[in-house]
């Protein structure tokens, strides 16, 4: 413990000789500014700031020695070096330290988040000489398509479902007047720097909503700093779910914020009654001031109709957990959202609504089914597989986290109370439907940001000597002092496998990019594609002109009798009116298929050579990133 | 209202305009991205949030800049997809239609967010007692 020993007025004999003169020679400002620099190195201070300068320095340092270009089977976790490790650890023990000295100076824990964020997210997005994530492309595409027919034409039927995102265009026009005004070719020039973008608009959004629960702020930044590492699951690319799941966030903040009905906070109103922690519950408001509220949101609830199917169910849902509080009963509002979102599904949405109603009927109840993820073989390789188990430890140790909190932290649940409804109201979603195999990942996303709150509610303590339980104050002081900078860096280091463990499926070479941008330029209009996956660089480029089929998207018993004999299970499905079909093989999609274990080890190669020998494909086009094969129909007899 | 206020009205004010003058320097330039990308992002949202009504409950500033980035976003959207329904995108239509907004938006008084004045209900009653 240090003391401060108050510094006499005037001169001194303690003070050295040249001080005083200097203070008197340059007046009371350059004595102020002479104070600052002393005050930078007192410890307190120095611990809070020199880490995130180290971090940064360590950081920068080991970016050119990345060697994304040559990943192999453990994706970017053993091309990272070690000065990265390093700075995440350096980075990770600044916010810790920084934490002591939140409720005085909380934009430091705050610049330690978006550090983390930068550091997390920002290599790929710096080094990375084309698209990441190969699917990314196809949302490049449909900026495109939009840009070259200069109209939405949500009713024409397009190869793979595409037309759907002409029904919830929002995020693509968006995006085209981006891509215009900015004076850029394609979107894809500035798409990998989607997750940033994201993130650092999602930070204050999140910080709104666990500020109105919480008022200790190192709670706030500890579930931000939680909600990052989590964030994992690699949907704030560049993609309408993640611009919707922003404003998805900022409706349910100015609702936690302005729709508290007068009298029914009850026993929560009274401090005696919160979680040291807590924040007072918000002021109540007036049955006209939540429909001028309404009327304020409106646009942001449409907007993300515009923007895309899912979030508005999500948020539907979630409205409708917070109807089952007393605080936020909002009928009016929960009506009008869904007015809007029905309005929506039947006029611009109507193809796809219809269809996806239709096929509620065989979804609704298949739980083993809804919650899976993708067409799903067996992750294979030490990468995919580390980052299989990874993403599983991540989710056990915030849910246990989280569930921690819950027991031992009641007060703060029960005002807390409609964060945790809103976190936990996607779940039933398994029930219904399981959304192209994307389920899981969708329920995960839209329940973290409350689950983070909770997980580190369970981690940060209570103030000094406060709240209940049988654990006395001091030792539960003392095992938070040691599980929070413990469990944060075992989340940091969990995010690692967790995002990065893939990365080879997530990074296209250049050079492939081109080979398929070729090919597809040139293919005449209605041509049929063929590909072993879809998960390959500008995959549907032009495709609204194109047809498509990627052969291994199916149930695996179905890709096993394919690969006996591929021409023979292909041949009969193939056009038969003349137009040219070809088959694009790439290294991504061989990638891809053996690290999900669409097919067995071995069978991508197997299937090349099956083609290649078959008097039926000629091969067009072959380079070290793939091969373009032509199909020769049989001659007419 | 201040001065000071007046004047972060007008940047706002300006600031759709200004973004559309950038758009006339050479693509993609960092002189012109940026410029749009920043309007684009907060602009609308700061216009329509700006400015709050004195007497501010704490937290209505962090509740401003959250929201600034989800409500610009969503106007953008909103304008955007509107012009390709009616056939009329074009950077120029987008940023006019956004900068007008904007300007428009900003004569007026921030959103009338209930809870970010200190009280809401307690205070409307307040402020009926005073009146009455």
């Amino acid at each position: 413990m240090q003391h401060r020993v108050p510094a006499p007025a005037r001169g001194s004999a303690q003070q050295p000789p040249g001080e005083a003169a200097d203070e008197r020679a340059d007046g009371p400002a350059a004595g102020a500014r002479r104070r600052s620099v002393p005050d930078l190195m007192r410890p307190q201070i120095l611990f809070t700031w020199l880490p995130l300068a180290t971090a940064t320095a360590l950081w920068v340092y080991s970016l050119p020695g990345i060697d994304f270009r040559h990943m192999d089977d453990w994706g970017l976790i053993d091309r990272l070096p070690a000065a990265f490790y390093l700075s995440l650890a350096v980075l990770t023990g600044g916010f810790v330290v920084s934490l002591r000295r939140a409720g005085t100076a909380p934009w430091w824990p705050g610049l330690y988040s978006v550090a983390l964020l930068f550091a997390l997210k920002a290599p790929t997005s710096i080094l990375y000489d084309s698209v990441r994530y190969p699917w990314a492309s196809k949302h490049d595409a449909v900026v495109n398509h939009l840009l070259a027919n200069q109209e939405l034409r949500p009713g024409v039927p397009l190869s793979g479902n595409m037309a759907a995102y002409d029904q919830w265009p929002g995020f693509f026009t968006l995006n085209a007047g981006l891509v215009r005004a900015f004076g850029v070719d394609t979107a894809a020039s500035y798409l990998n720097w989607a997750p940033l973008f994201y993130g650092v608009v999602l930070i204050p959004v999140l910080v709104l909503i666990y500020r109105t629960f919480a008022e200790d702020w190192r709670l706030v930044w500890t579930g931000v700093w939680i909600f990052e590492v989590a964030n994992w699951v690699g949907q704030d690319y560049f993609s309408p779910q993640g611009m919707a799941l922003i404003l998805d966030l900022a409706v349910l903040a100015v609702v936690f914020r302005h729709f508290v009905r007068p009298g029914a906070a009850g026993e929560l109103r009274s401090r005696a009654n919160l979680d040291p922690a807590a924040a007072s519950v918000p002021p109540p408001t007036t049955g006209r001031q939540r429909a001028v509220c309404v009327a304020i949101l409106a646009p942001l609830i449409a907007a993300i109709n515009f923007t895309h199917q899912l979030t508005p169910v999500m948020l539907c849902v979630a409205l409708f957990a917070l109807n089952l509080t007393r605080r936020y009963r909002n009928p009016g509002l929960l009506a009008v959202t869904a007015v809007i979102m029905l309005i929506w599904d039947v006029t611009m949405g109507r193809p796809l609504f219809v269809e996806t109603l239709s096929s509620l009927k065989e979804s609704v109840g298949n739980l083993l089914n809804n919650s899976r993820a993708g067409y799903a073989g067996e992750l294979t390789g030490p990468g995919p597989v580390l980052q299989g188990r990874a993403d599983i430890v991540m989710v056990l140790v915030v849910a246990v986290l989280a569930a921690i909190a819950v027991v031992l932290r009641r007060k703060l649940v029960k005002s807390a109370l409609p964060l945790l409804l809103v976190s936990v109201a996607p779940v039933p979603l398994f029930a219904v439907n399981d959304y192209g195999g994307e389920m899981l990942f969708r329920v995960y996303l839209f329940g973290l940001p409350g689950a983070a709150f909770f997980a580190a509610a369970a981690l940060v303590p209570a103030a000094a000597g406060q709240g209940g339980g049988r654990i006395r104050p001091v030792v539960r002081r003392r095992v938070a002092a040691v599980a929070l900078p413990v469990v944060l860096a075992l989340l940091v280091a969990g995010f690692i496998p967790a995002y990065y463990g893939k990365e080879r499926m997530y990074y296209t070479p250049p050079a492939e990019t081109a080979m398929v941008t070729r090919l597809l330029d040139s293919a005449p209009k209605g041509s049929m594609i063929l590909a072993v996956t879809g998960s390959f660089p500008q995959a549907l480029h032009r495709y609204d002109q194109l047809e498509h089929w990627y052969v291994a998207e199916q149930e695996e018993p179905q890709n096993a009798i394919m690969l006996r004999d591929p021409v023979g299970y292909l041949e009969p499905q193939l056009p038969r009116d003349g137009r040219p079909v070809y088959f694009v093989l790439t290294r991504t999609q061989d990638v891809y298929t053996a690290g999900e274990g669409l097919l067995p080890a071995g069978g991508f190669a197997e299937l090349r050579s099956k083609l290649e020998a078959s008097p039926r494909f000629r091969v067009l086009e072959r380079t070290p990133y793939g091969e373009i094969l032509q199909y020769v129909p049989p001659s007419p007899t | 209202m201040t001065l000071r206020q007046n004047q972060i009205r007008a940047i706002l004010a300006l600031s759709g305009w200004a973004a559309l003058a950038a758009t006339a320097l050479p693509a993609a330039t960092p002189a012109r991205w940026i410029p749009v990308l920043l309007y684009v992002s907060l602009g609308p949202g700061l216009a329509l949030l700006y400015p709050q009504p004195p007497a501010l409950r704490p937290g209505a500033r962090l509740e401003a800049l959250a929201l600034a980035a989800p409500l610009s976003l969503s106007f953008g959207a909103l304008v955007s997809t509107c012009l390709f329904l009616v056939h009329g995108f074009s950077a120029t239509a987008f940023l006019v239609a956004l900068a007008a907004f904007s300007t428009v938006a900003c004569a007026f008084p921030g959103l009338p967010l209930p809870a970010a004045t200190r009280g809401a209900v307690e205070r409307t009653k307040r402020v009926r007692r005073e009146e009455g």
